[in-house]
Order: structure tokens, then C-alpha cells, then sequence
């Protein structure tokens, strides 16, 4: 019975939405709205999940890694678009970007206990990375059973340094996407900004930078803009990262004040920065 | 300082039992207690008894002869040298018990109770021992740092709030020579000293989590870098990051601390942070565990670990388990005829590799850690100590580098500290506010941020390491937690967990054992 659980429940979700009208919630929809996040516990040794109600629907709340999760205590701006695909966190699937809004708001609070219906994947060694690394993991794990002294040694595998960049040399663009508000890359962003500038570096060519700043126009069909400066924030950030990282050639710093219009249609690709290599 | 006979001394504890075939000396009491100016050697290794057992100090190059030593002579106006604060006996670090111990010998003539920052503040009258409370109570200096904050290269810093004072029980903070209204605005908050020790995991940029050997993990901004060698920094030394290399820390701390005139010279610096690269110090036998260290104990225990080490390496993953594995230490077996002594280390063992999976995989929900949940993990984040802040190897700090608002400085997650000043932080209207208290913030200590000027940074201090705690008590930043159980509890109370009892000793004496 309890193998049976969610799939029970996950019936019983896909069944409210069926009752009410679907074309509103038919994939490649294009959704954009505040709420606040819902927190659901996937059981005691997983990461909770977050998902959010619009128009009495749950879409769950994804992004790329490390772009940023929900946060209780913050709504979040919803900008995506429905897609195909099985309940994630016991709600409908999306593609796009969430962003925590900054603003306190003490109403966000809910977070769903743990009942069965969404049991969370285990993350870690022995269930993330390539099977070569999964396999060496599960390796080490049995050596260090037998001599343990294998446990301090460090687990996780060094990061080999990327391939040195070699001519032919070609122009490079590389566009970095924020959260609404935010001057915060991701990870992987930052890792793509250190290999351009190697590349650059090898290349011995300057970088321009054009940073942007956004308007969202919502599904309800208000629009909210980003603050003023934040073009600007995001530019001389992006130049400061270009100099420490050790760029040598010339670095051209433009943004644009006027915020890129929004048309409910991905708006979070308005707020971002576009760096070129230019040859 | 005086070597206690391994044998007469030694031998008092009925359960030393392997220690006694080691060569190290032993020091306990009063004799453990290293003065400035003090001419003797610390040997290659030395143990020195604690409440809980004995630390061991191991010099990876070997004797340091400490006379004429710039870590162990007084370079200032006040008699004090490094190692006043920063004692073997305490894991290079410093203890209640030490301090107490020092003013019931000497007074406010020990150079440890300096004026400067011995003193709730400088005005107060020095030979009483109330003027010296949170230093006597809980182990607190005062730190003084200039309002506004600068940039690091001196010029002026756009701070995003203004401050004011609310209650001021040491009066520092409204004193017109010391405080914010003076001549040269200062505001006083009160720490503890940080062990001085196991460096190379706290100056060392983060390995395999790229591309954090460069960005900062909250903003991806990147790390600052030393002026003096152009590298990036980790920011793991001191709790607000102000000192980003030893040798900057030690400049800083030779002008405020030793009252130094002038500047430390190139010889004296290149001593100091020689010294201070080659001490590792950690617990290597617990009175009611025995040794801890050696052949089929867990191999993450001691200096001698810490020495062979990789440094900067994340932990947090079921091989390593942050410390290593204690499992040998599990459903250890029962001799025939168990004395007393035999259950009591065999059920201590057991308790601290119970609480070491309890440390490492026991999730409950972080939440609403200013600085920690916004910087993309998301509030609630479901993990253990180990899997969340904790997680560097061998050590514990937070790789990132993890400055947070863990709730130790700000209200209301605060512990009531009547004999801290109280602020009020008001951040302005465009200012990112502090995630989850809002721009209108009471604290005891801004933290981070009064180095940064930023407001989400209010409250918000680095994670330490775990190492030698049981020689260095009370703990957090600001002397909360007389004891490791006070610790646990702070945490348990914090994050709504429900430790059991069981779980809360486990946890305890797991610590002990590092």
C-alpha cells in the first residue's frame, strides 16, 4: 500500500487540474507572476523541493544550478513557460527562471510536511556525476571500509584544468542571465567567464561588455522593472571579475540604462550581460 | 615553563594507559601557561591537559626555541605577545579557565588584561576585576574598528546603514574618547580569540569546487586579493575577514593587540607566520575515552592527521564524513570481566562514533541564516552540521568561505547577553536588505558587515574550526556557550531539531574527541 501511496496522490493532483480549465495551464504556456514559495519536505535526508500556486495551479520551482532557490520569508517572480513531463514536487513542471524577490515578506511561510506523495532523490558522490565517477566512489567507499585511513583522504575529485585555448582563434560570445535585481552570476556562469578569459588572454584580445537591466510584463498584465542602477552594478562588476581574473588586453564597459521591455515571453533573457571576444 | 614529570603527573589518571609509552611531555596547571618573554623550547610535540583529556601541540619543523622569538616576545607597550592569547595549552587559542586562572595569580598586572582590549574599555578602572567581565566571564576582547568602515586600500566605503547605540553596559560605545561620537568614531564589539593553528586549511583556497578557488560563494564576486602577492585569499582567518593574509593579520594584531609602536619588521613577520604555519594542535586523549590516537582509532584525530592532511577539501560526503570514519569506534566488543574503567572507555567510544554520524548525517532544517540560505541554497535548506556549514575536511569550517548570521549576534535569535552592547542597525531604502530581519536590525555585533558596509551582511560572522575544542571553551564568537553542551543546545534551539539526550551527548563527546 504505501509503494502505491504516490502515485494515488499524484492522480489526485493531476485530477484537481483536469477539473478546471486546462488552456491555461496547457504546455508551452508562457507564465509570469509573484507568489510565494511553498516549501515541501521530500522525506528526512533530502533537500525539500519549493513549488508555488498561480490562478490555484502548483508549478514547481526550478532553476539552472546554483542560479538560486526560493527562499521562505521572499516571493518569488515566476517567468516561464509549462512543459511536458511528469509532476515534479507533486506539481506541474516549468522551464525558465525563478528569482527570489529581495523584499521581506513575512507571509511566506508554508512549507508541506513530509506525507510520501514526493520522496526526494539522494544527492552525493554515489548518486551525481559521470558512471565512471559514481563507479570510483562506490570503489573507495568499499577500500576505506577495510582501511580507513582511506577516510581522510580527499573523496572528491580534483578538477583538471581545461585544455589550454589554441589558435585558430574565433569571436566569442558568452551571455549571462540574472536573477530579477541581482548582480549574482551562477557557478557554472563564472566557470564559462574564466575560460573566456583565458581564451582572450590567449587570443590576446579585448573583451567588450553590454549589461542590460529588465522589464517583466506579468501574466495579469502589470509590469515590474528592475531598479535603475543595476545595468550599471552588473556591468562594472562583470569588469572588476574580467581584471582579477587576469584579463590582459582591453576591457570596453557599456550598459544600458532603459530597461529592455518585457512581453511575457522569457523576461528574464532582458536582464543580463553580454561579453564578446572580439577579434 | 616547567615540564611536569610524564610519570608522576601523568600516572594520577588511572586510565592515561597508552600515553604513558609516548615520549611528550605533559603539562597541567599553572606550568602549562606560556608568559611572554618566557625563554624555553616547544618541543617537536608536547600534550597539556584540559578538562576533558589532553591536546597535543605538534611543530612539523621541529623544537622552537621561544627566546627572542617574535611569537613569544613582547614587541608592544603592554607586555603582551602573541602567545598570550594564543596559548599551546589551548590549542593556540584561549580558554575561561586560563584567563580566570591568570587574574587570580596576577591580576590586571598580567599583561593578558591590557587596557587596550583586556578591558570592557580603556577608561574603566583597570584593577577591578568587574571592569574586566567579558573577559573574565567569557572570554572577550575588544575589538575596535573604525566607523565608517574603509575599503581596504583606505578610501572611503559607501555604507549602506547608519548605527546607533541602544544600551552600552561597558559605556565604550558612548564614551567620548573611545565610542562612535568621538574624535576618531570607533565602535566596540567583544570576541573571542580564534585558534592560532592548523593553518594551512584556513589560508588555502578551496580545492574541487571550482570556481571557488576564485569567486566568493555568496555573490560570486571575487575573493579578494593580498595586495603583497597578488593571489587570491580565503578570507577563513579571523570572523569578519578583515585579515586576509597571516601577515596582514599579524600587523593588525601587533597595533591593536600589542600596541606596537611602528610596524612589525620583515624579520619579526616572516618568524610569526613561519611559526604559525608549522603548529597543528588537536585532542589525542579524553579521560574517560582514553587514547584517541594510534593503531584501529579513527584516523582523522590528532596533529599528526591534520599535519598529512590535504588542505581545503570538502568533506562532506559519506567516505569522508567530514572528520573520517569513527566506525571502529562502533559495537565495540565486550571483554570478559569489563572494569569499570574498560565500560567507561568503551561506552565513551561508542557515544562519540555515534555522535560523529549524528554531526555528519543528521539533516534538520537550516533556516532563515542570513548570508548562508540566500546565497542559492534556499530557505528551508534540509541538512546535517556535517553536509551544511561544517564541511570542510578535517577541520569543519565552511569551505565557501562561509560567513553567516548563524543567529549568534542578532535578534531574535540571539541569546540574551545583557552584558553586550546592544545596536540598531538601519539599513538604507535601496540597500539589499539582510534576507531575513529586514533593513531595521538589533544586534550585538554587525559582523561582516562592518567591513563590508553591507547591510545583508549584518550579524554575520565566518565559521571556525573544530579542532581543539575541548582545550579552548566557551564557544561561538561571542563566549555563548560556556560548554559544548551549551552548543548543541544553542543549535537545537535554534533550528527547532529535537535532539534526544542520546544524541545530545553523543554530539558532545564526539566533539571532545577533536
Amino acid at each position: 500500500m504505501m509503494r502505491l501511496l504516490p502515485y494515488i496522490v499524484i492522480f489526485s493532483v493531476v485530477f484537481s487540474i483536469s477539473a478546471q480549465d486546462r488552456s491555461e495551464h496547457a504546455p508551452g504556456t508562457h507564465l509570469a507572476f509573484t507568489a510565494c514559495p511553498i516549501a515541501r519536505s521530500t522525506g528526512p535526508d533530502t533537500d525539500v523541493c519549493f513549488l508555488a500556486e498561480y490562478q490555484g495551479v502548483r508549478y514547481v520551482l526550478n532553476n539552472p544550478p546554483d542560479w538560486g532557490k526560493p527562499e521562505l520569508g521572499h516571493q518569488v517572480l515566476v517567468e516561464a513557460q509549462i512543459v511536458e513531463g511528469a509532476l515534479q514536487c507533486g506539481a506541474l513542471p516549468l522551464q525558465g527562471r525563478v528569482s527570489v524577490l529581495a523584499e521581506l515578506d513575512s507571509n511566506c511561510n508554508q512549507i508541506l510536511p513530509f506525507d510520501g506523495s514526493v520522496v526526494g532523490q539522494a544527492g552525493g558522490i554515489f548518486n551525481s556525476g559521470t558512471p565512471q565517477q559514481r563507479k570510483e566512489a562506490l570503489e573507495l567507499a568499499r577500500r576505506a571500509e577495510q582501511d580507513p585511513s582511506l577516510s581522510v583522504q580527499p573523496a572528491n575529485p580534483e578538477t583538471p584544468p581545461p585544455e589550454p585555448p589554441a589558435a585558430p582563434f574565433q569571436p566569442q560570445r558568452l551571455i549571462i542571465y540574472f536573477p530579477f535585481n541581482s548582480d549574482r552570476g551562477s557557478g557554472p556562469d563564472m566557470l564559462e567567464v574564466v575560460k573566456l578569459v583565458q581564451y582572450a588572454n590567449a587570443a590576446r584580445a579585448p573583451i567588450s561588455i553590454v549589461s542590460y537591466q529588465g522589464e517583466t510584463l506579468l501574466s495579469s498584465g502589470d509590469r515590474v522593472t528592475e531598479r535603475t542602477s543595476i545595468a550599471q552594478q552588473r556591468g562594472e562588476k562583470m569588469q572588476d571579475i574580467l581584471q582579477g581574473l587576469g584579463l590582459t588586453a582591453e576591457i570596453t564597459l557599456r550598459w544600458v540604462d532603459q530597461p529592455l521591455s518585457g512581453d511575457g515571453v522569457a523576461d528574464w533573457r532582458n536582464r543580463r550581460v553580454e561579453l564578446v571576444v572580439e577579434l | 615553563m616547567r615540564k611536569i614529570s610524564l610519570v608522576s603527573k601523568a600516572s594520577g589518571s588511572l586510565l592515561l594507559g597508552p600515553a604513558l609509552a609516548l615520549a611528550q611531555p605533559l603539562y597541567s596547571g599553572d606550568e602549562s601557561w606560556w608568559s611572554p618573554e618566557q625563554a624555553g623550547t616547544l618541543l617537536p610535540q608536547s600534550r597539556y591537559e584540559n578538562s576533558t583529556g589532553q591536546l597535543e601541540v605538534l611543530n612539523a619543523t621541529g623544537a622552537i626555541p621561544t627566546a627572542g622569538h617574535a611569537f613569544f616576545t613582547p614587541l608592544g607597550s603592554n607586555g603582551r605577545a602573541c602567545v598570550t592569547c594564543h596559548q599551546p595549552s589551548n590549542g593556540m587559542g584561549l580558554s575561561v579557565d586560563s584567563i580566570q586562572r591568570r587574574w587570580e595569580l596576577h591580576g590586571a598586572d598580567d599583561p593578558l588584561f591590557a587596557a587596550i582590549d583586556g578591558a570592557n574599555c580603556p577608561n574603566l578602572p583597570q584593577q577591578d576585576a568587574s571592569s574586566h567581565s567579558l573577559l573574565l566571564e567569557k572570554g572577550l576582547f575588544r575589538i575596535f574598528l573604525p566607523w565608517p568602515p574603509k575599503n581596504l586600500d583606505g578610501s572611503a566605503m559607501d555604507v549602506e546603514f547608519s548605527i546607533e547605540v541602544v544600551s552600552d553596559p561597558t559605556g565604550c560605545n558612548t564614551n567620548p574618547q573611545y565610542g562612535l561620537e568621538s574624535e576618531n568614531p570607533t565602535i566596540s564589539v567583544y570576541r573571542r580569540p580564534r585558534p592560532v593553528a592548523n593553518i594551512k586549511y584556513l589560508t588555502e583556497l578551496p580545492h574541487g569546487v571550482p570556481p571557488h578557488e576564485a569567486f566568493f560563494y555568496n555573490d560570486k564576486s571575487l575573493l579578494p586579493k593580498d595586495p603583497e602577492t597578488g593571489e587570491f585569499v580565503s578570507m577563513q582567518l579571523m570572523s569578519d575577514g578583515r585579515g586576509i593574509s597571516l601577515r596582514n593579520q599579524a600587523r593588525d594584531a601587533a597595533r591593536t593587540h600589542l600596541q606596537i609602536s611602528g610596524e612589525l619588521t620583515e624579520p619579526e613577520l616572516q618568524q610569526i607566520t613561519d611559526f604559525e604555519n608549522q603548529i597543528y594542535v588537536a585532542q589525542v586523549y579524553d579521560n574517560q575515552g582514553g587514547t584517541l590516537v594510534g593503531e584501529d582509532m579513527p584516523p582523522g584525530i590528532g596533529p599528526q592527521a591534520l599535519r598529512d592532511g590535504a588542505p581545503a577539501r570538502l568533506g562532506n560526503n559519506p567516505i569522508n564524513k567530514i572528520f573520517g570514519s569513527f566506525a571502529m569506534w562502533l559495537n565495540l566488543p565486550i571483554a570478559e570481566e569489563e572494569t569499570d574503567g574498560q565500560r567507561q572507555q568503551r561506552e565513551f567510544r561508542e557515544s562519540a562514533a555515534r555522535g560523529a554520524e549524528v554531526f555528519y548525517a543528521r539533516r534538520f532544517l537550516i533556516s532563515d541564516v542570513g548570508a548562508y540560505n540566500d546565497k542559492g541554497l534556499g530557505n528551508p535548506f534540509n541538512r546535517s552540521c556535517g553536509s551544511g556549514c561544517h564541511n570542510t575536511l578535517l577541520m569543519g569550517m565552511d569551505l565557501a568561505p562561509g560567513f553567516m548570521d548563524l543567529g549568534l549576534n542578532n535578534f531574535p535569535w540571539a541569546n540574551n547577553r545583557s552584558d553586550l552592547p546592544l545596536f540598531k542597525v538601519t539599513c538604507d531604502a535601496d540597500a539589499v536588505p539582510q534576507s531575513y530581519l529586514g533593513r531595521t536590525i538589533h544586534t550585538n555585533d554587525p559582523g561582516r558587515a562592518l567591513i563590508t558596509g553591507k547591510c545583508r551582511d549584518v550579524g554575520a560572522t565566518m565559521t571556525q574550526q573544530l579542532r581543539g575544542l575541548a582545550a579552548r571553551a566557551p564557544y561561538f564568537v561571542n563566549g555563548s556557550a560556556a560548554n559544548l553542551r551549551e552548543l548543541v543546545d544553542f543549535y537545537d534551539r535554534r533550528f527547532n531539531i529535537g535532539y534526544t539526550e542520546q544524541e545530545k551527548q553523543d554530539l558532545v563527546n564526539f566533539m571532545r574527541t577533536l
